[in-house]
């Protein structure tokens, strides 16, 4: 099977046998090449690949940062920061790309009006059932299929489902304040569950059922050469194989038609694409979420800020009560309970003395609050 | 085998030496695991020479000034003294340069300068104590020439400090309860917002000793400077230990969750990865005490100031997401677990992909399975894949 995540054929030319190499140097009919992707096609999903691939080994990381796995990754792309970053330089690049897949679909659909041979039908069910019983042993025949298998149909319609839900979610967590603006809050934690949920399903999907059928049963290299040989056509698209030799399987323009509908799709299609633009500039741009400087936590009370009075190192109240002999508000000596009432304080020594009685219910100088000293005695 | 392990009894001096390396092993491993304590000094209890000093240094009033004005007490108190941990060691033990009376002239030139001339004669016992005060944030200010930094004997008044461990080297419950109290000394505004503060007032008012003090967040001896970007990345980790713990967090009916809530979100996620990977680089994403407070922690659902509160908690996010509505705070799930009753959304869209990933990918597999068993029949069959 081939590539499912591309488009459409675009070029008129596209399924007409293309005189290979091989075939002008006298081989047979089997080696008969035809075209099976435009160039567009061939660079649209090499950007696919890289964006895909760097979204999903930027984003698993971000899923399961406490693995060793996930901290290795994340500390080779430069921090947590730089794979956001990257993951959102990514993203802005798949958003691109599906812009120019839709508008080209539109072409096709409206301008050329090819046969749209990506849509999924009864016959894709039963071709897919045909195909198990085959394997199993059951049915004597594989089925015969046409431009697009079951398989890469169903590709390619998940690529279109996971796409969409990982733009939708990623716009939510890209930008909570505009989404929760509108929105219940929760449906920012609703969206990282989902874009996580997606994309563990899109990389398995993409490892088991994509690196299967297109490089592990039989390596297709039609998405690199643009071409599948008529051996390998009449093998995976005997159908289509078929409507080529039959030459059906174009619906050719007349020119003046082409023309006609250009006229209307171009404008329509450039409106549409300055709206698409937009809605991805307002993806990177909407919101201001978050501060960038660090947030202020202080305290907002200064560090050292002594009690008063400060507790000098030789004296010693313990539990019960005494007092502080005062000079100044610094306490120059400590009287026992009782003691201080007989003490007399010289006036003439002790500038602005005073006596203030403590309780202590601590052990320690300075371990009690200025709210248990009792009383200050003149 | 036995016999092997069995001592050659013919050579006594093997056994002389296995004695005594198994002895000096044995005592090695008691000297490193005991607790550290101080140093042992040769002193006698209540030793007259002490009482020799205490005959003028008794007296209550006795004190002197010193030349920058302020006034020196000289008087050390005989109970508190023979109280404290130091009671069974001498005066001239810790004041060496005294000997005789008259004493030698007093250098300092103020009253802190009393402390700082007398303080690192603290190491002489307490080494392994200074040593680790060497690396703090109040050496660091005070080697910066702050003198106001704190040394041994602002927490640790020597004349009067009671024993602060049992013999096992842990707190005493009394000793636990005074802490705040001695970093208040110089730290009384910080003292004055835990005090008020879930932590504090259970302590200073219910003498409940699971809260933390001071020294649970930020060490004893070795204090570093809270202000850093690794000591804020890593604050969640101090957080944690207690409130990670079933069996303190059950008694008050608090969640243990709360660290792996916090990590699993997009803030916690952050400040983890900048702690494992970068941990002097500073990140902007909240910590724990970004949205509860440092020293002012309240409870959650405190009425004026508790989280709980949906416009408390918006206020805590515009901080640091300035146009944050209404909505906004919900996008933090407030350290809950997704369930039916709290963010069903969340908890049903997890459980839709819990059935939808295995529910497209096992049906792939079984395809793919068949598809190779199929071909690999083919092969060993030499058919072609019809």
């Amino acid at each position: 099977m081939s590539k499912t995540i591309t488009k459409p054929k675009s070029a008129p030319e596209a399924r007409k046998p293309v005189a290979s190499r091989k075939a002008q140097a006298g081989q047979t009919k089997k080696d008969r090449y035809y075209q099976r992707f435009h160039w567009t096609q061939q660079i649209a999903h090499a950007l696919l690949l890289s964006s895909f691939t760097l979204l999903g080994i930027t984003g698993l990381p971000q899923k399961y940062p406490l693995s060793s796995w996930g901290q290795f990754l994340i500390g080779a792309f430069g921090g947590i920061e730089t794979t956001r970053t990257i993951h959102h330089i990514a993203a802005v690049i798949l958003m691109l790309l599906s812009i120019y897949h839709i508008l080209d679909v539109g072409y096709k659909i409206f301008v050329r009006r090819v046969r749209l041979t990506m849509l999924p039908g009864v016959k894709d069910i039963k071709d897919a059932l045909q195909s198990f019983s085959y394997n199993l042993g059951i049915a004597k025949k594989r089925p015969q299929m046409g431009r697009y298998t079951f398989e890469e149909k169903m590709e390619y319609w998940a690529l279109v489902w996971g796409t969409a839900i990982m733009g939708i979610t990623g716009f939510l967590m890209w930008n909570p304040i505009a989404s929760t603006g509108l929105l219940p809050g929760e449906i920012i934690p609703a969206a990282k569950a989902a874009h996580g949920g997606e994309a563990l399903l899109a990389v398995a999907a993409i490892i088991l059922w994509h690196l299967y059928g297109v490089h592990i049963k039989r390596f297709n290299k039609s998405m690199f050469t643009g071409k599948l040989s008529e051996n390998e056509m009449l093998h995976e698209h005997p159908l289509e194989l078929a409507d080529i030799k039959a030459g059906i399987s174009e619906r050719p323009v007349d020119p003046k038609t082409l023309r006609k509908r250009q006229i209307i799709y171009w404008p329509v299609a450039g409106i549409l694409a300055l709206i698409m633009l937009f809605g991805v500039y307002g993806f990177v741009r909407v919101e201001k979420t978050a501060i960038t400087t660090l947030p202020l936590e202080e305290d907002s009370v200064p560090v050292y800020v002594p009690q008063t009075p400060t507790p000098p190192p030789t004296i010693t109240p313990t539990q019960g009560s005494g007092a502080f002999l005062l000079a100044s508000d610094t306490p120059i000596a400590y009287l026992p309970n009782g003691e201080e009432d007989g003490l007399t304080i010289a006036a003439d020594s002790l500038d602005a003395g005073k006596l203030m009685l403590s309780k202590f219910t601590h052990q320690q100088p300075g371990q009690f609050a200025v709210s248990e000293l009792a009383a200050v005695k003149d | 085998m036995l016999k092997q392990l069995q001592i050659p009894s013919r050579r006594p001096i093997r056994i002389f030496l296995f004695v005594f390396g198994a002895i000096l092993l044995l005592s090695a491993g008691i000297i490193l695991v005991y607790p550290a304590n101080a140093s042992p000094l040769p002193s006698s209890k209540n030793s007259p020479q002490n009482e020799a000093c205490l005959t003028c240094h008794n007296r209550p009033d006795f004190q002197r000034p010193m030349p920058s004005g302020e006034t020196l007490s000289l008087t050390i108190d005989r109970t508190h003294f023979r109280d404290s941990a130091h009671s069974g060691i001498s005066c001239t033990d810790c004041h060496t340069n005294i000997s005789s009376f008259p004493h030698p002239a007093l250098t300092a030139q103020n009253l802190r300068d009393v402390s700082l001339q007398f303080y690192t004669i603290c190491q002489t016992c307490h080494a392994d104590q200074y040593d680790q005060t060497l690396d703090s944030v109040h050496q660091k200010a005070l080697a910066a020439g702050n003198t106001n930094a704190a040394i041994c004997t602002d927490c640790h008044n020597p004349h009067t400090q009671p024993l602060l461990t049992d013999s096992d080297g842990s707190l005493l419950p009394e000793t636990r309860s005074q802490i705040p109290q001695t970093c208040a000394q110089c730290h009384s505004a910080i003292y004055d917002q835990y005090e008020q503060s879930v932590h504090g007032a259970a302590l200073t008012l219910e003498n409940n000793l699971d809260v933390p003090t001071c020294i649970d967040c930020h060490g004893i001896h070795n204090i570093e400077d809270p202000t850093t970007a690794s000591f804020r990345l890593k604050s969640p980790q101090l957080c944690a230990t207690c409130h990670t713990d079933a069996t303190i967090m059950d008694k008050y009916g608090i969640s243990t969750s709360v660290l792996g809530t916090y990590v699993a979100d997009f803030h916690g996620t952050t400040v983890t990865l900048f702690e494992t990977q970068s941990p002097d680089q500073a990140t902007n994403k909240p910590v724990c005490v970004t949205c509860h407070g440092i020293h002012n922690i309240k409870r959650v659902d405190d009425p004026v100031y508790g989280l709980e509160m949906k416009q408390n908690l918006l206020a805590r996010c515009q901080t640091c997401h300035p146009d944050a509505t209404s909505n906004f705070p919900d996008a933090w799930m407030s350290h809950f677990i997704p369930s039916p009753e709290h963010y069903p959304i969340v908890y049903y869209v997890t459980l839709f992909y819990k059935f939808f990933i295995p529910g497209i990918l096992g049906p792939m597999a079984v395809f793919v399975v068949s598809d190779i068993v199929r071909r690999l029949i083919e092969r060993r069959k030499g058919a072609k894949h019809a």
